[in-house]
């Protein structure tokens, strides 16, 4: 027994020592490995005017920017040459740019992964050229500027569509406003009120929102957002839900107003008719009104077709 | 010799001139004795023209203006109902066709409906069927569902209205007939340009459900208009012995009462006998080209003009142009076609109006610039609004009073198909050629031709009409002068029985 013991004991501090010697590996920050980034380059040419290059991106990219210059009247063999981002220098990028082949050539790689990095970069030559290079990711495409109305106990369908153009995005989220802020819509599978569904049809990109049962406290505003991890972009719908009684009110209006005007109308039918059989004086049958929905109708019907009778 | 040959010369002179004078009236005879073959004795009882007849004008508008409009301005909830329904954009476009269809076809019921019972009931269960289908759509849930309420029964409703709306205008006119028809007929583009824009803002408002359930209301009006339409009393002609027994039998009839005090006979519900009618058969094949070539540049000149660089809204706004150029031509040609230059030529003034809708479209294809296809919407404006004005005018004006409702349904479930064939034919002419001019020119030539075939089919048939009605004149005649003779022979024979006295009065003939 004291043989087990003893191992135990022997275990438990072996688990010690190579913890702590975990401990201290992890102490020591290391750089993480970075992801391996696809390459992609732009190119700007400077010829007396100032350049501005719009570049789209679709996913985080290792973005090389050529700058070339052909120069001034008086070419110098040697020009200053330093980078911006949104008009602020960068740090360490000032370089002394020789005279190649009768142009001045600059060279930065930048490595876009995020929302910060999709900037305006610039390159600038001494400082007369510039050539500016407007970063941009993926844009949302058509969405709905109208609000949706639904009804109380309805099932409603939110639509965010992206351009042709644009990729698939990593992933598609909801978020309902929420006074300022923005909630995240969890798709619950016990409530089944809410279900996303993301489809590609004709080439367009769609993400759908159904809301089932809806109440009336579902109006507001949902944002849809597709990531795509340099960037996300986002679409609002407006979703207004109105109960039963809002349409019928002016429904119901105009049924009385149509049964007004029937009514008016044949009553007038009738005294005119009256009038013309007691200035008459025979009962010639005037009025053969076979109205199948006034009731009122059909007492002075039976007695015109008892006159009908006796004629 | 000379003065033989003066005498003969002022001889030939004279006949020469003879001859002319003699021409130029059978010309003129021939131009003026021809159209309305229903005058007042025909019909038993002469038409108001006027009084209650103009709010009966006013009912008919608002109901011909439901049913033209309705198929039309309903095209707004589509994309709506596609996309809550999930259905795709050709099995949405059906709604339409099929509202229309059963518009058309049920022309012949509704005929037999309005002859048994009269205009006023059934506008009014029209209103009702149209109203109650709006309401149960509102509720649907699945594509079918919509194709059925509002399709079929939405569409049923709508034929029961425009039968019994034209029906209730021909016992009500006839001097001033035309032009209660081009009034009545202008309720269709007043209602489409009221109804679009109202359609627009109940959805914004209500969403599509909602505003079904509130277009279904509105359409009860119908039920208004019915109203206003009082029947007219008939005198009758007089009635068979076996009808009036009958009459006699069943006194607890009354809800099936009929017209005054006559006894109609119950007209088979397809009435065949239509077609050994000649003018019938003219009319009714020039139509047909007219119907295939008509609603096809409608559907596509928005299409076309911003194919020819014009932009969105601008394009949208030619149709708007169109109808409300239509709004006006069509009263404006009731007016012109009342005149007593036109009126007895009407056959000729409505083929005249077809063939130049049809040059219209003929000359669209060399229509680039904005201002150009503007002044095209005009017209073509001008050329549908004379068109259907006159459309069942002429119709009328062949078949008098007495076979005009059982005529119309015969005429628009004929018209059924190609009204269904022609836009779809139209599209499938740009998919293949890839060019819009091919529709144009398409729709164009089949109503100049439809057009050109009334007019010279009418000059025939009239001429044809006035050798038979001078034959009938003629046997008429001889056989007044038989029965004369007959006549005068008996008392010539009764004469001679009674006596010699009385031989000297008579004069034998």
């Amino acid at each position: 027994m004291s043989a087990s013991w003893k191992q135990i004991f022997f275990q438990m501090l072996l688990l010690l020592v190579s913890c702590r010697h975990i401990n201290t590996k992890t102490s020591v920050p290391t750089p993480a490995p970075l992801p391996p980034l696809p390459t992609e380059v732009r190119s700007g040419i400077h010829n007396g005017e100032n350049q501005t290059e719009k570049v789209q991106l679709t996913k985080p990219v290792n973005l090389v920017l050529e700058c070339t210059w052909t120069g001034n009247q008086n070419k110098l063999p040697n020009v200053t040459g330093h980078w911006r981002k949104d008009g602020v220098e960068i740090e360490d990028s000032l370089l002394t740019v020789p005279l190649e082949n009768d142009k001045y050539n600059l060279k930065r790689e930048f490595r876009i992964v995020s929302k910060e990095d999709l900037r305006n970069y610039s390159c600038v030559f001494g400082n007369e050229a510039k050539i500016d290079f407007i970063l941009a990711g993926p844009q949302m495409g058509e969405v709905r500027d109208k609000p949706i109305v639904s009804y109380v106990g309805d099932s409603v369908v939110i639509l965010c569509k992206l351009n042709e153009t644009e990729p698939r995005p990593m992933s598609w989220n909801w978020y309902r406003a929420n006074g300022t802020d923005k909630e995240l819509i969890v798709v619950d599978t016990d409530s089944h009120r809410y279900k996303i569904k993301v489809e590609k049809k004709e080439k367009e990109e769609k993400a759908k929102l159904v809301v089932h049962n809806l109440t009336q406290a579902d109006s507001g505003l949902y944002y849809c957002e597709a990531d795509y991890g340099i960037n996300t972009t986002m679409g609002h719908v407006e979703l207004k839900v109105i109960t039963l009684w809002e349409p019928l009110k002016p429904f119901i209006a105009i049924v009385v107003e149509v049964i007004i005007l029937v009514a008016a109308i044949l009553l007038y039918e009738k005294s005119q008719s009256r009038s013309k059989d007691s200035a008459a004086g025979d009962g010639t049958s005037a009025d053969q009104t076979n109205t199948l929905t006034q009731g009122e109708n059909n007492g002075p019907e039976e007695s015109s077709s008892m006159r009908q009778r006796k004629v | 010799m000379c003065h033989v040959t003066r005498r003969q010369i002022k001889q030939q002179g004279e006949t020469l001139v003879i001859n002319f004078a003699e021409t130029i009236g059978a010309a003129k005879a021939l131009s003026e004795r021809n159209m309305s073959p229903a005058p007042a004795d025909e019909l038993g009882y002469k038409p108001l023209d006027g009084g209650w007849g103009w709010m009966v004008v006013v009912g008919a508008h608002i109901s011909i203006g439901f049913a033209y409009s309705t198929p039309k301005a309903l095209s707004i909830f589509f994309k709506e109902i596609q996309e809550e329904l999930g259905a795709s954009y050709s099995e949405i476009a059906w709604i339409s066709s099929i509202m229309l269809a059963a518009m058309y076809a049920g022309g012949p019921v509704s005929s037999a409906l309005v002859n048994r019972f009269g205009s006023r009931p059934i506008v009014i269960l029209g209103g009702l069927m149209c109203w109650a289908s709006m309401v149960t759509a509102s509720f649907g849930t699945s594509i079918i569902y919509i194709y059925f309420f509002i399709g079929v029964i939405g569409g049923c409703g709508l034929a029961l209205n425009l039968n019994a709306s034209l029906t209730i205008i021909s016992k009500y006119f006839l001097a001033k007939r035309p032009l209660a028809n081009g009034l009545a007929m202008a309720g269709s583009p007043v209602f489409l340009c009221f109804l679009a824009p109202l359609n627009q803002y109940l959805l914004d408002k209500f969403g599509w459900r909602g505003s079904l359930l509130i277009l279904g209301g509105l359409m009860l009006n119908c039920c208004v208009a019915g109203a206003l339409m009082r029947p007219v009393n008939t005198p009758c002609k007089p009635i068979s012995g076996a009808t009036q027994k009958m009459v006699e039998e069943q006194p607890n009839n009354s809800i099936t009462k009929l017209k005054g005090s006559c006894v109609k006979n119950s007209k088979k519900f397809l009435d065949l006998t239509f077609f050994k009618d000649r003018g019938f058969i003219i009319y009714l094949i020039g139509n047909m080209m007219f119907i295939f070539g008509a609603y096809a540049p409608i559907v596509f000149l928005p299409a076309y003009a911003i194919d020819q660089g014009v932009e969105d809204y601008a394009a949208a706004y030619l149709l708007s142009i169109m109808g409300f150029v239509d709004m006006f031509i069509r009263p404006g040609t009731g007016l012109v076609a009342n005149s007593k230059w036109i009126r007895p030529r009407i056959q000729y003034f409505f083929s005249f109006a077809m063939i130049f809708n049809g040059t219209c479209h003929l000359v669209c294809p060399l229509l680039k610039s904005h201002a150009l296809l503007v002044a095209y919407a005009v017209f073509f404006g001008i050329g549908f609004g004379m068109v259907f004005a006159l459309i069942f005018e002429c119709l009328m004006d062949l078949m008098g009073n007495e076979r005009f409702p059982s005529a119309v349904g015969l005429v628009t479930i004929i018209e059924c198909f190609p009204m269904l064939l022609g836009p779809p034919t139209a599209g499938l002419l740009v998919d293949i050629y890839g060019d819009y001019k091919y529709l144009f020119f398409m729709c164009g030539s089949v109503i100049v031709a439809g057009g050109l075939f009334l007019f010279v089919m009418n000059i025939c048939n009239y001429h044809m009409l006035e050798k038979e009605k001078t034959a009938k004149d003629r046997e008429q005649h001889q056989e007044n002068q038989e029965n004369q003779e007959n006549r005068d022979q008996v008392s010539i024979s009764e004469a001679a029985q009674q006596g010699p006295r009385l031989e000297n009065t008579e004069t034998p003939n």
